[in-house]
């Protein structure tokens, strides 16, 4: 029997004896089996084995550590790798049993960084550059990265001020420095540079493997004129030799409010004070049972509260979503041989508002093929088409007046007066708002490796988008329409972008000690965007919406178009001796169509060393630091922040009326902007300036790294001063010069900063690890200068004689801008008013030089601080700054047997907060102050009042966000070897926030200014991610 | 091989480094125009378009009435309006700094077009059809700078840099003077009698001339400062207003007196025999400046529509407005009560007076003072209005020659006609010079009333301050009153004044 089945064995492996017998070499195959186990003695469970010389012949180990893998050569080799361990290759030699212990990988020093045009092993950076690992911040779906990245790298700012669906973020590193331009860093994905951070909504999140922000000079400066506001370098992922894996992940979010909504929940309460509020101002009441000037008939308040006027409606029940949800999921394949390795992903998004109609949906298909035509040549080709909708809903006002009921009888909508524009139920079912977008972002790289040292990339990127959004509004229900009879909108945009860049690096190591690298490259950009908005008005009939403009009576087209191009030398030189000192130089030189003719070319140098004080003997006998790094950099970047045609002469093309027709009209000076009350008047600007260039930032850091205990605790400090010059700013021209403003280059603003970053493996056991990263930053921005004080147009304060300018929106209920720039102070700081409480008594008003309305009880007891007796514009001072103080963020990462967590912080402290709607919220109105109750906090209700910008708005926006908690669980399945991973994971996202702020949020654009809108959400996201 | 594609990627980089300058797209610029007679006209129409910016239409309005006894203004009007009415004189007025602005902005289009067009190689015939009008345009624009400022920066070059935009400030009057007669005299030599509507012709040109001639002689005769430098006696420059006001009443036909008073301010109606030279909007335009918004400036916006009562026993109905220009009493009150100017160009007012209704016949609604009708368009699309601002009107030509020629029988014959279409007797025959002059301004301030002209008719007299109680009770000097200062924002920038 035995001898049969031998035989039959032997028959079988016949074709492989007589391959042994041909190739004349006998070899014995064998089939190993063992365990692999953690140097603790844990068993490792997912260890790719595999035999080097036959790379179809592999296994993976089980949960148990234990693999067997047939047919290796019985002197063969095994090699055993996973992440985080190093990989280590084991001699067959005739075993059949293996007991194989697997070192965990604590270098993290080795890891290898990107930076610009190149990688450099983390341990050899000069400049100050952070990694963010992105498997944990996936847990929480996005539509685009940067929202995920608030808080998880030291100098790095995020504000998520919008939850719209697909709202993207601010984003800033190292502050502000740029106070017309933009102050948004540039983004780099696999080497093409695609623009500004903020909404990199054409790169699914879970595609991307590392990010990397280059903060200091020289990191940046190797993108010049692009690189002042710091560099963000994107990874997408690789595929994994080996297998193919098919890796499937869905996430499902549903977002509940962190706060009750601010509505009127009394409407009696609700008419008695507007009622209140009319007779303080001498006024009839509003609620009054009688049709008012406007048209509208308001009832008493009798009938409210006796039910005669029977409606009260939830407009928020009407207006939002009860339960706003959003799914995530991605579906990705990747395969590589030693030849071909390639990835197709797809991504399908929809994130379903807190408005009703209100949500944004997007596809994407990314396919990434490397190939190595020779075997130093390599082509990679990387492609994404997505699609975007966003359909915006106009009926968003959940706070209308609950007395106004939706409907009438006939089931026709309830209008306060022929000139209702608000009712959101009309609004959502008949205006139209629908913008759509279309993406591409491709690039193709040759990568040539000429000779061991010298290697050879060029790149060609090119991007792609488009957008066309839809408008209609009614003829009814808005004004817009109402003005214009009907009106209908088609707006078409596209921009493209194309680089071509090309670099040689030269990379050798002479005498043993000496090791030198040489980048030498060129770049080529060119941009370019159109746009043409048609509309129409005045339609017979609505039911086409904006489907065919020719049906309106009147046409309008408006188109633009605009290009730019960017042309670039670069280089760089490394030189360190014995991996101890290490020198690094950056120099960029970029010529920009965007300058003007005398200044069209910028220089960016940048040099930095750094010490591996480590490496010394005498440092290593102190047998403290596992590392001891110490780097400075100095070096100089750019900010373009110019648009294009800003350095010719240009005119304007009007209409003027004659002989009963429209004519167009062109001459010298367009229109720039505009001024004054409705921006009635308009800004002229049209004279070229021929010497117009870009912002220069010079920046200076000093860091350390370090790192204890065998790595596991390493601290990152980071010391660093930005001056920017030559801001770009507008001069105001002498009014006789027929024009208003002019670009120039003028100012200085300055930022100066401390970055630490403490990182903690705080136990590693076998089911148990747990790692802490602590991130602190601070930042001190100052604006150093504004340029000559009369072209500038600057204001002088009257007591202390600061010069500042006002800055950002101008509010009509204080006719004023809150925000200025000022000499001396932080940007953006808030200038008003003080006040100390409410008039109590005749004599407030009057020791505050309070006269006529001002000087009532009840009334804002504004202080007199200029002291000259009076209450007028001089007693204005600086009364807030929206900058924080400092932020920090906490992440605790751990896993206990299959579990994984994290708990993530991140705070701001310290900053003001601009609450501009305080006055008359239905939540504290009845708080006013009255005889009866001559409170503090409130002023009297007064319907004419005028309003004074004040610190009475301003409240402390410092909050503690527990931002992530995330639980995730690993299955091991023993039994289903198709199932190579499965983990599921349930994701809380807001879910408390520690804050004295009384509004709904303190989380706020850089401005300081809360405008309301809704709560924040909490969000809970459940998913699961299946690999096949 | 390798290295031919080292070569090749070395070729693409290379030609797609091209040069960086920049060519405009979709915009015109000093490269690409002027050069057909069609691109001048364009550029002559965007001069004649600054003019319909809301900061001149309002500021000529603002400037010309606040200051003087004929109005209030409505109190959150803003823009410094209430320091114009009640004469808080300040350097910082928004709105003469707006007016100031503005009237630049007009002279650089129009010297953008003397400047090109001279230069370029378009045929003589046309040339001279568009020089002669931004010649006119010109001069007009400095006319409101001089008789609101005073000595104001003199501009003659369109700007084309930075260091061409501090002008010099004129030496004295006549240096402006000699700009503003050389100007017009080429525009009445180059232009043709034409009526276009909102563009100016032979006939404006001569009008202008007249009133500025006028305005230097009575200046320099009541002791204007700067005005008495002049270095012609007084009567030189009136008989030059005379002469080429003359030229106005006798040496043409398309313009001339309309006996119909309401058909002057019908905006519809904008060919009448009175329009020399007429602002033109029109309610079909899209932004404000294309379409107008007088009208309301005057209406009340104490109701949001209503009826007014004409005297014939018909009701026109109007939407409501901003109510910012006020009619005091006693200017409503100066009027002949039989003074068709009062009765049917006036809206309401109460008690008695009142003339605004609900509904025709319906409950009056009482609005404490009276405003002008001669804006409102009753016939608006929505806010639009097709109203034109009256620049050059014949009455107030023919009022020029009656006061530049003293008390002839051809001047009575004018201020009669004028009177006649008001329904009112004839000025008392056999006046003074002095006395037939001052009813001449008298007659002006009726019959031009709220056309912009009142404060320079009173600057020239040196009368502001008797005039106007607002004046008198702020405590300004006459020769305060003569001139507003030149805007801060110029002072500053300026170095050059």
């Amino acid at each position: 029997m035995r001898t049969q089945i031998h035989f039959k064995r032997l028959i079988r492996m016949l074709p492989m004896l007589v391959f042994c017998l041909l190739s004349q070499q006998l070899m014995a195959q064998t089939t190993v089996s063992g365990t692999v186990k953690t140097v603790g003695g844990d068993p490792l469970a997912g260890v790719m084995v595999v035999n080097p010389n036959n790379k179809k012949s592999y296994t993976l180990s089980d949960a148990n550590g234990a693999f067997t893998i047939a047919d290796i050569p019985s002197n063969g080799l095994l090699e055993f790798s996973m992440m985080g361990y190093r990989q280590i290759t084991v001699q067959v030699n005739n075993q059949t049993s293996l007991s194989v212990v697997m070192e965990e990988d604590n270098t993290l020093l080795e890891e290898v960084v990107v930076i610009g045009y190149g990688r450099v092993k983390k341990s050899d950076l000069t400049g100050s550059v952070s990694s963010i690992k992105t498997d944990k911040i996936n847990d929480s779906p996005a539509n685009s990265i940067e929202g995920l990245l608030q808080g998880r790298a030291a100098g790095l700012q995020v504000i998520n001020s919008s939850q719209d669906p697909g709202a993207g973020s601010t984003v800033r590193i190292r502050g502000s420095s740029s106070l017309r331009g933009s102050n948004a860093p540039l983004l780099v994905v696999d080497g093409f540079p695609v623009g500004e951070a903020g909404d990199l909504k054409q790169v699914n999140p879970n595609d991307i493997a590392s990010i990397e922000v280059l903060k200091d000079a020289s990191a940046s400066a190797i993108y010049g004129s692009r690189g002042a506001n710091g560099v963000i370098m994107i990874t997408t992922n690789k595929a994994k030799e080996g297998i193919t894996r098919v890796n499937v992940k869905h996430q499902t979010t549903a977002s509940q409010f962190t706060k009750d909504l601010i509505r009127w929940r009394d409407p009696v309460e609700m008419a008695t004070l507007a009622n209140e509020s009319r007779t303080n101002a001498g006024q009839p009441p509003l609620y009054n049972g009688a049709i008012n000037a406007a048209g509208v008939y308001y009832p008493t308040v009798n009938e409210i509260a006796s039910g005669a006027w029977p409606y009260f409606t939830r407009w928020d029940k009407v207006v939002l979503r009860d339960l706003p949800m959003l799914n995530n999921t991605s579906v990705s394949i990747n395969s590589a041989t030693d030849r071909t390795s390639f990835i197709l992903s797809g991504n399908f998004y929809n994130d379903l508002g807190v408005y009703k109609a209100d949500d944004y949906t997007k596809g994407l298909v990314r396919l990434n093929v490397d190939h190595k035509v020779w075997d130093n040549f390599t082509i990679r080709t990387s492609n994404t088409i997505s699609k975007n909708e966003r359909n915006y809903n106009n009926g968003r006002s959940y706070s209308r007046n609950p007395i106004w009921p939706i409907y009438n009888e006939d089931g026709s909508y309830f209008l306060t007066s022929i000139n209702d524009q608000s009712h959101p139920v009309a609004l959502r079912e008949h205006s139209t708002n629908v913008t759509g977008g279309k993406d591409y972002l491709g690039s193709l790289i040759a990568d040539i490796q000429l000779a061991s040292f010298l290697n050879l990339k060029s790149q060609v990127n090119y991007k792609y988008g488009n957008t066309i959004r839809d408008r209609y509004n009614p003829k009814i229900y808005s004004a817009d329409g109402t003005n214009n009879n009907g009106a209908a909108y088609i707006d078409n945009w596209e921009g493209e972008n194309l680089t071509v860049e090309t670099y040689a690096t030269f990379d050798k190591i002479f005498a043993e000690k000496h090791n030198v690298n040489f980048m030498l490259g060129h770049s080529y950009g060119f941009g370019k965007s159109r746009f043409s908005n048609l509309a129409a008005y005045d339609f017979v009939n609505e039911t086409l919406g904006n489907q065919n403009l020719y049906a309106g009576v009147k046409q309008e087209t408006y188109n633009g178009y605009s290009e730019e191009k960017l042309l670039s030398f670069l280089g760089r030189a490394n030189y360190s001796f014995d991996n101890k000192y290490l020198f690094t130089a950056t120099m960029r030189a970029d010529g920009s169509s965007k300058f003007g003719a005398n200044n069209k070319w910028g220089y960016f140098p940048s040099v930095a060393g750094s010490w591996k004080a480590h490496e010394e003997e005498f440092i290593k006998s102190f047998d403290i630091f596992n590392e001891m790094k110490l780097r400075v950099s100095w070096g100089k970047s750019g900010n373009q922040g110019i648009s294009p045609y800003q350095t010719l002469s240009r005119y304007g093309t009007e209409k003027y009326f004659y002989n009963g027709t429209w004519q167009t009209a062109i001459g010298p000076g367009y229109e720039v902007g505009r001024e004054g009350d409705s921006d009635r008047f308009i800004i002229w600007g049209g004279i070229p300036n021929e010497d117009l260039k870009w912002e220069t930032t010079a920046q200076t850091n000093i860091g350390l790294d370090m790192g204890f205990f065998d790595n596991r605790l390493r601290v990152t400090l980071d010391l660093y001063y930005k001056k920017t010059t030559d801001l770009l700013r507008e001069s105001f021209l002498s009014l006789s010069s027929g024009y208003n403003k002019i670009w120039i280059n003028d100012g200085e603003v300055e930022n100066r900063g401390i970055e630490i970053s403490i990182d903690g493996n705080v136990i590693s056991r076998k089911d148990f690890k747990l790692s802490a990263n602590f991130i602190f930053s601070l930042n001190r921005n100052k604006v150093v200068s504004l340029g000559d004080a009369v072209s500038a147009g600057l204001q002088i304060d009257y007591i202390t004689g600061m010069k500042y300018e006002y800055w950002g929106t101008y509010f009509e209920q204080w006719r004023g801008t809150p925000n200025i720039l000022a000499v001396g102070q932080p940007a953006y700081v808030f200038y008003g008013y003080k006040t100390d409480g409410m008039i109590q008594t005749t004599q407030d008003a009057w020791e505050q030089g309070l006269t006529g309305d001002l000087a009532k009880l009840g009334e804002f007891k504004y202080l007199d601080i200029s002291g000259d007796g009076y209450f007028d514009d001089r007693d204005r001072t600086i009364i807030g700054d929206p900058n924080p103080d400092f932020t920090a963020s906490l992440s605790l990462n751990g896993s206990y047997k299959n579990f994984d967590f994290e708990v993530f912080l991140n705070g701001v402290f310290g900053n003001d907060v601009i609450q501009q709607n305080k006055y008359g919220q239905s939540n504290t109105m009845s708080s006013r102050w009255t005889l009866d109750n001559p409170t503090n906090a409130y002023p009297s209700l007064r319907e004419n009042r005028q309003f004074f910008f004040s610190d009475w708005y301003i409240t402390d926006g410092s909050f503690l966000r527990i931002q992530n908690v995330s639980i995730g669980y690993n299955f091991q399945l023993k039994n289903v070897t198709w199932i190579k991973n499965l983990r599921i994971s349930a994701n809380i996202a807001n879910l408390y926030t520690f804050t004295k702020f009384k509004g709904y949020d303190p989380e706020v654009g850089t401005d300081g200014i809360y405008w309301g809108g809704y709560p924040r959400f909490r969000k809970w996201t459940l998913g699961v991610d299946i690999t096949f | 091989m390798k290295i031919k594609y080292i070569f090749l990627l070395f070729a693409l980089v290379w030609i797609s480094s091209c040069d960086l300058n920049e060519k405009p797209y979709g915009f015109y610029s000093d490269e690409n125009f002027f050069n057909t007679p069609e691109e001048a006209e364009s550029a002559l129409l965007y001069a004649y378009n600054a003019y319909t910016l809301i900061e001149y239409t309002r500021g000529i309005l603002y400037i010309g009435e606040l200051p003087t006894e004929s109005c209030n203004v409505k109190p959150d009007e803003g823009m410094g309006t209430n320091d114009l009415d009640e004469w808080v004189i300040s350097s910082g007025n928004l709105t003469l700094q707006y007016f100031f602005k503005n009237s630049y902005i007009a002279i650089n289009r129009a010297n953008s077009v003397i400047d090109n067009v001279t230069e370029s190689n378009i045929n003589a015939a046309a040339k001279e059809e568009v020089l002669g009008e931004a010649y006119f345009l010109r001069a007009f624009s400095y006319f409101g700078l001089m008789r609101v400022f005073g000595l104001v920066p003199v501009q003659l070059h369109a700007v084309k840099n930075r260091a061409q935009t501090m002008p010099y400030l004129a030496k004295n009057m006549n240096e402006l003077y000699e700009l503003m007669t050389a100007d017009l005299q080429k525009a009445e030599t180059y232009l043709k009698v034409k009526r276009r509507v909102g563009r100016a012709d032979r006939v404006a040109a001569q009008a202008l001339m007249a009133k500025v001639n006028l305005h230097v002689a009575s200046s320099k005769e009541s002791n204007v400062q700067y005005y008495v430098d002049m270095p012609e006696a007084v009567n030189y420059y009136y008989d030059l207003a005379k002469e080429y006001a003359g030229r106005v009443v006798n040496q043409q036909s398309e313009y001339g007196h309309d006996p119909d008073l309401m058909r002057i301010y019908n905006v519809d109606a904008p060919t009448g025999k009175e329009h020399i030279f007429l602002l033109s909007m029109d309610k079909s335009g899209t932004n404000e400046g294309n379409f107008s918004k007088l009208g309301q400036m005057f209406l009340t916006g104490q109701a949001s529509a209503y009826y007014i009562a004409r005297p014939d026993g018909s009701y026109v109905y109007t939407r409501g407005g901003f109510g910012v220009f006020q009619t005091t009493s006693s200017f409503y009150d100066s009027y002949h009560n039989d003074d068709k100017r009062k009765t049917w160009l006036y809206g309401g007012g109460s008690g008695t007076e009142a003339n605004l209704y609900s509904t025709p016949g319906g409950g009056a609604i009482n609005i404490s003072y009276k405003f002008s009708l001669k804006y409102v368009d009753f016939n608006p699309d929505g806010v639009k209005e097709s109203s034109k601002p009256f620049l050059l009107r014949y009455s107030d030509i023919a009022l020029v020659y009656a006061e530049a020629a003293g008390p002839t029988t051809e001047a009575y014959s004018l201020v009669n006609q004028i009177r006649a279409r008001a329904g009112l007797a004839d000025l008392t025959p056999g006046l003074t010079l002095a006395a037939f002059r001052d009813a001449v301004i008298q007659e002006r301030a009726w019959e031009l009333a709220f056309e912009g002209n009142r404060l320079y008719d009173l600057r020239r007299k040196a009368r502001v301050v008797i005039t106007d109680a607002k004046a008198q009770a702020a405590g300004v000097s006459e020769a305060q009153a003569a001139f507003y200062p030149i805007p801060q924002l110029e002072q500053d920038l300026n170095p050059n004044i």
